[in-house]
């Protein structure tokens, strides 16, 4: 067993250093990659848009990226600082990055710890508008101790200190080109949002705007034998359709990203054999909110609050767990997203360390099972067929935002709460007015004036304390806190929020992950949401192209520089 | 003339004005956010933040107080600026009219976009008139013939096959099938030499094509409307007994005479193609003004979409004065003061 | 005026026919024909004028065009100066053209828009003359002296005209080309009174200069009286009878002839109106012209023959050409 390990790790080794020995920088000419959604700007500061985002990295980059697996890799530094090695303090207040020495600036000047600083300050600025500024939430100072050492302090304990410079909606802007375009005067930098320098494999020679984005590579990347390519062309426009057929079918670009369609158009394409359709798995869950609060309209401003009372059915948890039970979610998947969705029972599905398997009973379907549940609750069935008791029926307002594969969602799920005695009422919204944050509209995912809704939710990175911070009691939307809050569920339970408050104590990583399924568990258990379809990123990539590891957790062009023919 | 055409002008500026107003006012109530299609990921008090970097949070007439300052004065002057290369009234610090998403000045933008959209919307608009013109002709000329029967046809596909499906459909032919165009508009693309000026016509073949069709389609069923209109008159009939040559009678007399309204028709099409064709752009990603339009109006770009729609107002405005002067120099009849 | 007749016939036409076939339906089949010309024979002597009177509709535009050849005729024969044209293709007869010219019913709807008055009258020249400009423009300004238009005026467009400018514009084009034989149909329709006796009058001398044939198609029976040699009469697309000018005002055969006459508002109040015939019921649809006689549904002496066969066109008394089953009768009887 060992000896296998040893021997296959040296055949890697010389494969690796065969190929090494043959690369050089430029050798194999131009990459076509096409994003159906153009780059609008490619400072990641400005737009959370993940089409900049990722335009941008080919370019500038964080200290540490996230890999495929979910693991944090030293680009700009030599070693992720830990507490082992003593770059997290003892009291979780301070980390202390070491940049790399030597590294270069697209224009030749040298990398150094002033541009971090001035990039935390560019993001912190009050007047700024930085899109990622969540990032730096918590951070006091960002201090260069010399050249090549930067020191953040927060202003509490953080166990997982790693926003600020990790991953690709955090990299490091360069000092002296964007000294004039802090706070107010961001946006008049039109010349620099659009061709910023970076330490990355490539820099821009040409942007336009919405369009597309021309890259030749670096010639002061730190690896001299990268990138493989000379020149990359970044195009936008069309839809998810045609840029899987530009890759899989016609052969005119090389990679294509995120090809939401339907899965079975998908697979008809991929069996030209031009291409490759690769899928990876981040933390996107389609679920369902369940509103444990009253949305009656005679409840006026209360409407969907708690002070407006209690769901007059949802909170009977054998309710939420027999709608639960009565989803085929197998099939869900198989119809609406193939190789880009898989089933699942949990809300914080992965990295794998923090997947909880405590509730893969609901995997399985079993309307048998769902209407015993109610019968022996007492929800008999009326002369309609549909449940009631006590003079409640269980009558459903089902709300998401208009989108094909979402309505057929819709459809399937009333079908088969029909079967179980629940009426299902469908409602679809447009996604602008449904995500957009206008006070104005009863329609917003926040107000929630339904009983059910649905829709995707997910975080970057692998950290989820901020994420299964959405359901405390705090972060409930109401009236009051103009209905921003993230707590969809209006889920409040003291024993939440003291395991929340409990893992932003805690630094370990088991530990973490320990608190984080126990969290998971307990909104899986309650039924505050009723998870659907564990969301992946469906991209192609021409048969011609190497090195493409599909990464749902960074920029999907993290390793860009790895890339070749 | 010039006393009319003055006159219309000075008309059109109160017009445009409150088309102007009418559009920032329709954009504002609009239900639409420019940080509605962020990531979920983005909190809230983030969101509201960027609104008022964007100067969201400013009451609506001062915003279109803002808006009309640099549209009708920073731009014109920078645009002065520009030619001339020289710096007036403060060229450092004026502002210019910014998109919410991309953070650039609108108007560059827009000026960015112009080569490939006068290229392909406005060679098909060309190549679909040059097509229509005979093709009105002869149908009219041999009214019910089969060339007629099938120019009946043609431009009824044209009229009701929508350029998502014909786009798609000459892509999957030609691009996926035949392999002969690219199925992408490369707005890269330099026309330095004879191969790139072949690759340039390559890749407009198809998105100036499926153009060109609808405007086949429309204008020669015009044309042929026009010239039964006056094949049928006695001035045609007075060229013939004249004795003048069958070809003389139907170009000079009949097409010239036919040509009037047709021409005036395709006067007030002039400013759809600076509206670019937004669905066939999307199709052939050719990424021009239509393309800026719909991702301006998607992604709650007000700066943008107000200026752009406003930009049309003016075209469709002046398109109709200089289908009316046209009129008045094509035909003798019409004359104004 | 008989003895004209050892004149020279000019235009020879027989059994003329100019049907406009009707298309109706989806598939547009052929559902029937107007006869506008049904069988119309005539001569015109060399330099004389003659009439063609009928009520409105009755074909006399179509004939006049179809004895010119504007339209490909559906039957009969034409023959100008002995020649046959009624069967010459159309790209052959534009050589005839510059002898065989029309001036057309509607001055402005006859003139195009979008060419000058020198554009109009001169080009014709250009395809069947040599000319050079400086003789075009002569010629041009000549032909505006002979019909009374202001040289000067040469530069502008019909829309700037009188209609009884127009219809000069309209004659001088049509004389450009020296004709032998023009057609004038109704030419002063449009006018009002006081410029359509310039307008005749200036025909008049045209022909005494040009030594032209006319005919002279019009409706205004008192007008026909004043410029015609010979008068045809038509009705539903035939003619119902052909006569010297004199001789059919003073005697008209026809009941038709008899019934248009008797219509024409008569100048002198003593001589009585007590023959006046007054016709009943509609004109026929050309398209369905009634069985025997055209005549017989609206005819004040009908008999029984004229419902069941056509009369023939005869000459009934010399140089008098009737068709009517009252004259085969009489000539029968005497
Ligand atoms: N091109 C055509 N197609 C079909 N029918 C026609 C055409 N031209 C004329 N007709 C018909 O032929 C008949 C005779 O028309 P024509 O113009 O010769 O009448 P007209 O005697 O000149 O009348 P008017 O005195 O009103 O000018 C009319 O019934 C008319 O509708
Ligand atoms: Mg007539």
């Amino acid at each position: 067993m060992k000896m296998k390990t040893i021997l296959l790790g040296a055949a890697a080794a010389v494969a690796l250093s065969a190929c090494a020995a043959r690369a050089e920088r430029g050798a194999d000419g131009h990459l076509n990659i096409i994003y159906w959604q153009a780059a609008s700007i490619l400072n990641p500061f400005l737009s959370g848009g993940t089409k900049d985002t990722e335009a941008a990295s080919m370019v500038i980059e964080p200290l540490a990226r996230y890999d495929e697996k979910g693991n944090m890799v030293p680009y700009l530094v030599d070693e992720i600082p830990t507490v082992a090695n003593g770059g997290i303090s003892e009291d979780l207040t301070t980390i202390t990055w070491k940049l790399s020495p030597g590294i270069l600036w697209s224009d030749g000047t040298p990398f150094t710890s002033a541009d971090v600083v001035f990039t935390a300050e560019y993001c912190m600025h009050p007047e700024g508008g930085c899109q990622q500024e969540t990032k730096f939430s918590g951070v006091t100072n960002v201090e260069a101790l010399d050249d090549l050492t930067v020191k953040i302090t927060f202003d509490s304990p953080k166990p997982f200190p790693y926003g600020p410079f990790v991953g690709v909606e955090s990299p490091i802007i360069q000092a002296a080109q964007f000294a004039n375009c802090i706070g107010a005067d961001a946006p008049n930098c039109t010349a620099e949002n659009f061709g910023p320098f970076g330490t990355g494999p490539f820099r821009v020679t040409e942007f336009k705007a919405n369009d597309v984005v021309s890259y030749e590579a670096n010639p002061n990347y730190r690896d001299p034998a990268k990138p493989a390519f000379a020149t990359v062309t970044f195009k936008g426009g069309g839809d998810a359709a045609s840029a899987a057929r530009a890759v899989l079918e016609t052969g005119e670009f090389d990679y294509a990203w995120n090809l939401q369609i339907d899965p079975t158009i998908l697979t008809q394409m991929a069996a030209g054999g031009k291409g490759e359709v690769v899928s990876s798995f981040g933390t996107s869950v389609e679920r369902l909110m369940v509103n444990l609060s009253n949305p009656s309209a005679d409840l006026g401003d209360k409407r969907s609050t708690l002070e407006g009372g209690p769901h007059p059915f949802l909170t009977d948890p054998i309710v939420r767990t027999a709608l639960s039970t009565a989803i085929d979610r197998n099939l869900l998947a198989e119809v609406g997203y193939g190789a880009a969705g898989k089933p699942t029972c949990n809300v914080l599905p992965a990295p794998a360390i923090y997947a909880s398997t405590a509730n893969d009973a609901c995997l399985v379907q079993d309307i048998a099972a769902a209407n015993a549940m109610l019968d022996g609750a007492g929800w008999a069935r009326g002369s309609d067929g549909i449940r009631a008791k006590d003079g409640v029926r269980l009558s459903i307002l089902y709300q998401t935002s208009t989108n094909a594969v979402r309505q057929d969602t819709q459809a399937l799920v009333k079908q088969w709460w029909g079967e179980i005695g629940v009426e299902t009422e469908l409602k679809n919204i447009d996604a602008a007015v449904f995500f957009g944050g206008d006070q104005s509209s009863p329609d917003t995912y926040q107000k929630l004036f339904a009983d059910i809704e649905m829709y995707t939710n997910n975080f970057a990175g692998t950290d989820p304390e901020a994420y299964m911070n959405s359901w405390t009691c705090g972060d409930i939307p109401t009236p009051a806190n103009n209905w921003l809050g993230s707590n969809m569920p209006r889920y409040c339970n003291p024993e939440y929020d003291a395991l929340a408050a409990q893992m932003g104590q805690t630094s370990a990583l088991d530990d973490r992950a320990a608190l984080a399924k126990a969290m998971n568990d307990l909104l899986m258990q309650e039924g505050a949401m009723i998870p659907l379809i564990h969301r992946g990123d469906v991209s192609a990539h021409s048969n011609t192209l190497q090195g493409v590891l599909m990464n749902s957790r960074d920029s999907e062009l993290w390793n860009i520089a790895d890339w070749s023919r | 003339m010039l006393n009319y055409t003055l006159r219309r002008l000075m008309f059109s500026i109160p017009v445009l004005l409150f088309i102007s107003f009418i559009i920032f006012l329709i954009l504002d109530l609009a239900p639409s956010d420019p940080t509605g299609n962020l990531p979920l990921t983005i909190p809230p008090e983030v969101r509201e933040k960027i609104r008022e970097s964007l100067g969201l949070g400013q009451p609506m007439p001062v915003r279109y107080y803002k808006w009309c300052v640099q549209f009708f004065v920073n731009e014109p002057l920078n645009i002065w600026d520009q030619y001339w290369g020289t710096c007036s009234f403060g060229c450092e610090d004026r502002l210019r009219v910014v998109s919410y998403v991309t953070r650039s000045p609108v108007v560059d933008l827009i000026v960015q976009r112009m080569p490939q959209t006068l290229w392909v919307v406005g060679m098909s608009y060309v190549v679909g008139i040059l097509i229509a013109i005979p093709i009105g002709v002869i149908s009219a000329y041999k009214q019910y013939s089969w060339f007629d029967q099938t120019g009946t046809f043609v431009s009824m596909v044209g009229f009701s096959v929508p350029p998502f499906f014909s786009g798609v459909l000459v892509i999957i032919i030609f691009s996926v099938q035949l392999g002969w165009f690219p199925s992408i508009y490369d707005t890269t693309l330099k026309v330095v030499s004879w191969d790139t000026f072949m690759l340039q016509v390559r890749q407009m073949v198809m998105p100036v094509m499926v153009l060109a069709l609808q405007t086949t389609a429309q204008i020669s069923r015009f044309m042929r409307a026009s010239m039964l209109d006056n094949l049928n008159q006695d001035y045609v009939r007075t060229a013939r007994a004249k004795g003048m040559k069958e070809s003389v009678v139907l170009l000079v007399h009949v097409l010239r005479n036919s040509l009037i309204p047709v021409i005036t028709v395709i006067a007030l099409g002039i400013p759809a193609v600076f509206g670019g064709a937004i669905i066939t752009e999307q199709v052939f990603k050719v990424n021009g003004i239509g393309q800026l339009l719909i991702i301006g109006i998607q992604g709650g770009d007000a700066p943008l979409v107000q200026t752009l729609t406003f930009i049309f107002a003016v075209m469709i405005v002046m398109a109709n004065l200089v289908a009316d002067i046209m009129y008045g120099i094509l035909d003798p009849r019409i004359r104004y003061d | 005026m008989l003895d004209d007749t050892a004149k020279n016939k000019l235009i020879e036409v027989h059994d003329l026919k100019m049907h406009f076939p009707i298309y109706a339906g989806i598939f547009r089949s052929h559902v029937g024909d107007v006869k506008a010309v049904d069988g119309v024979s005539f001569d015109i002597f060399e330099g004389e004028t003659l009439g063609l009177v009928g009520e409105s509709g009755c074909g006399k535009s179509t004939c006049g065009r179809a004895v010119l050849r504007l339209y490909d005729i559906t039957g009969g024969s034409v023959k100008i100066n002995g020649q046959e044209i009624g069967e010459t293709p159309q790209n052959e007869l534009r050589k005839m053209r510059p002898a065989m010219q029309m001036v057309f019913q509607d001055p402005q709807a006859s003139l195009n828009p979008r060419m000058t008055v020198e554009g109009i009258i001169g080009e014709p020249l250009d395809e069947h003359t040599k000319l050079n400009r400086k003789e075009k423009l002569a010629k041009v300004h000549e032909l505006m002296d002979a019909v009374g238009l202001n040289r000067t005026f040469s530069n502008r467009y019909p829309h700037e005209f009188s209609g009884g400018q127009r219809q000069r514009i309209g004659i001088a084009r049509a004389l450009a080309l020296n004709p032998k034989f023009i057609v004038c149909d109704e030419p002063i329709a449009a006018l009002d009174v006081s410029i359509q006796a310039q307008v005749v009058n200036l025909l008049e001398d045209l022909q005494e200069r040009f030594g032209l044939t006319y005919l002279f198609i019009s409706h205004d029976l008192s007008m026909v009286r004043h410029i015609a040699d010979r008068v045809a009469v038509m009705y539903l697309g035939k003619i119902a009878e052909v006569a010297p000018r004199d001789a059919l005002y003073a005697d008209p055969l026809h009941p038709y002839t008899k019934a248009l006459l008797s219509a024409v508002p008569e100048p002198d109040p003593d001589l009585t109106t007590e023959d006046r015939v007054i016709l009943q019921g509609d004109v026929p649809s050309p398209t369905n012209p009634p069985k025997g006689c055209n005549f017989c549904t609206r005819c004040p002496s009908v008999m029984e023959i004229c419902r069941q066969s056509d009369p023939e066109f005869r000459e009934v008394l010399p140089g008098r050409f009737v068709a009517c089953h009252h004259f085969n009768e009489n000539t029968n009887a005497t």
